[in-house]
């Protein structure tokens, strides 16, 4: 297999040799504790490189830097911010929560536990595209609801949600809002100047830099516990040794995130879009064509099984992933298309092809030249099969 | 020049491509993979995904159901 086309980036991405370069040094020349100004200097200068990462995180959201703290990823982060409201607020004001059907594991886990713990939990409907029915929201926020937690980008169909709008409404109702932003952070401009949300989950795995560091903007005033007891790291709000390293490396990943880059990556996602349904015929995309972050697209190819999709395309080189049961380890097919109306061959049948850095437009044109034939045999020779042997 | 072989009888799709997956990772150049099973869409798919791998398939017979591929790489 010589070629190697990677289009699984909404999973992980392929780290950027700036983000190794800046990341160097704190491993062997600056690699102690960060100290207070009474340690030793090289704990100050730990400390300061750990400030300077977190400024740099803090502004791209347009917040300030005491209202980001460091977290080992996305799913540390949001179960920090469900677990830690409900642990805040659960006995003051309530034991509601809301969540989408759409969420990602770590909110959607978070919520189940939370469940088991004598929460209440609605789980919001979205509509043939993803997007939350915000009319059913507003019925459903009561005083005793302690958290609404939607998505800003969703992890497989990429759906944008209005969370401006989200926002304004849980805050009219005196609600605090979590929004993942796993998947739109730095591809999707976000500013909690204009944004309404007391909680923004982020990560670095998405934008190629190191696995391992996340983050939570929590907004100055959001009450919220402490889920990892230990030291007094991070405002006191995760006990547990500073991932400097981690921290250095996603503030240089976010650096090297540019508008004319999310531009490029738009291009490919809207191209492979185009060209499929220009070569393959009988297939679906899977959420809004215009509200959706840059690096998705999202298909199901009817008739055909997605592991045999991926499995086939892996043999031309060419990594993608799908919603069918098998290729998960939960060995469910894809909630995210069940909850948009798709029934169990549109989840069994979709491939996402997520872009990054480091794809380019003759990849595009590669992929769905392979993609037309291997679909094209696969149907001939599936079960589900239209096509017709000659 | 080894004979590695695959036994996917009574599995179905997309296992034993998955197994043969496995087998021609292993394999060293010059060896043969040897895939017997049952499942009529793998006897079709077995030979698409060398094809893609630029394998050559050296023969295909089957027998009372039971198919037999052999791979060189």
């Amino acid at each position: 297999m010589e070629k190697n086309i990677y289009l699984d980036n909404a999973a992980a991405t392929r780290l950027d040799e700036k983000v190794l370069e800046a990341m160097t040094p704190s491993y062997f020349d600056n690699y102690s504790i960060a100290t207070s100004e009474f340690g030793y200097s090289m704990g100050i200068d730990a400390k300061d490189a750990l400030a300077e990462a977190r400024k740099t995180l803090a502004n791209r959201l347009g917040a300030e830097p005491e209202e980001f703290i460091f977290t080992s990823g996305s799913t540390e982060s949001s179960n920090l911010a469900l677990k830690g409201i409900a642990l805040a607020l659960g006995q003051k004001k309530g034991k509601h929560i809301i969540i989408s059907k759409v969420e990602d594991f770590p909110v959607l886990y978070s919520a189940r536990a939370l469940e088991k713990e004598g929460f209440k939990i609605d789980y919001i409907d979205v509509d043939e595209f993803g997007f939350v029915n915000i009319d059913k929201l507003e019925k459903l926020i009561t005083k005793e609801t302690i958290l609404v937690s939607i998505q800003h980008a969703n992890q497989e169909i990429g759906t944008l949600q209005d969370i401006e709008k989200i926002g304004n409404l849980c805050w009219k109702k005196h609600t605090v809002f979590h929004t993942d932003a796993t998947h739109s952070f730095t591809r999707v401009p976000i500013d909690v100047k204009d944004i309404p949300a007391d909680l923004i989950t982020v990560s670095a795995h998405t934008i190629h830099g190191p696995k391992g560091i996340g983050g939570l903007y929590i907004r100055k005033g959001t009450p919220i516990a402490k889920i990892m007891d230990g030291g007094f790291q991070e405002f006191n709000l995760r006990g547990g040794m500073d991932n400097i390293t981690g921290a250095i490396g996603f503030a240089k990943a976010v650096d090297l995130v540019t508008e004319e880059e999310n531009i490029r990556i738009k291009k490919m996602s809207k191209r492979i879009i185009e060209l499929i349904f220009e070569k393959v015929p009988e297939v679906t995309l899977n959420g809004d064509l215009e509200s959706r972050i840059p690096q998705n697209a999202n298909i199901s190819f009817h008739y055909v099984e997605g592991e045999s999709i991926t499995l086939h395309l892996d043999m031309y080189g060419i990594s993608v992933s799908t919603g069918s049961a098998c290729f998960s380890k939960s060995l469910e097919a894809s909630h995210v298309i069940a909850a948009i109306g798709g029934d169990h061959e549109r989840a069994h049948g979709s491939i996402r092809f997520s872009f990054g850095r480091y794809n380019t437009m003759e990849e595009v044109e590669y992929v769905v030249e392979t993609l037309a034939s291997v679909i094209k045999n696969l149907r001939i020779i599936s079960p589900l099969g239209k096509e017709k042997e000659e | 020049m080894a004979e590695i072989l695959v036994n996917v009888t009574g599995e179905t799709c997309p296992i034993p491509l998955v197994e043969v997956r496995k087998a021609v990772k292993k394999a060293q150049s010059g060896d043969t993979i040897v895939i017997t099973g049952t499942n009529q869409a793998s006897k079709k798919e077995i030979p698409m995904a060398a094809k893609a791998l630029t394998l050559k398939v050296l023969s295909i017979e089957e027998s009372e159901g039971i198919w037999t591929i052999k791979i060189l790489k």
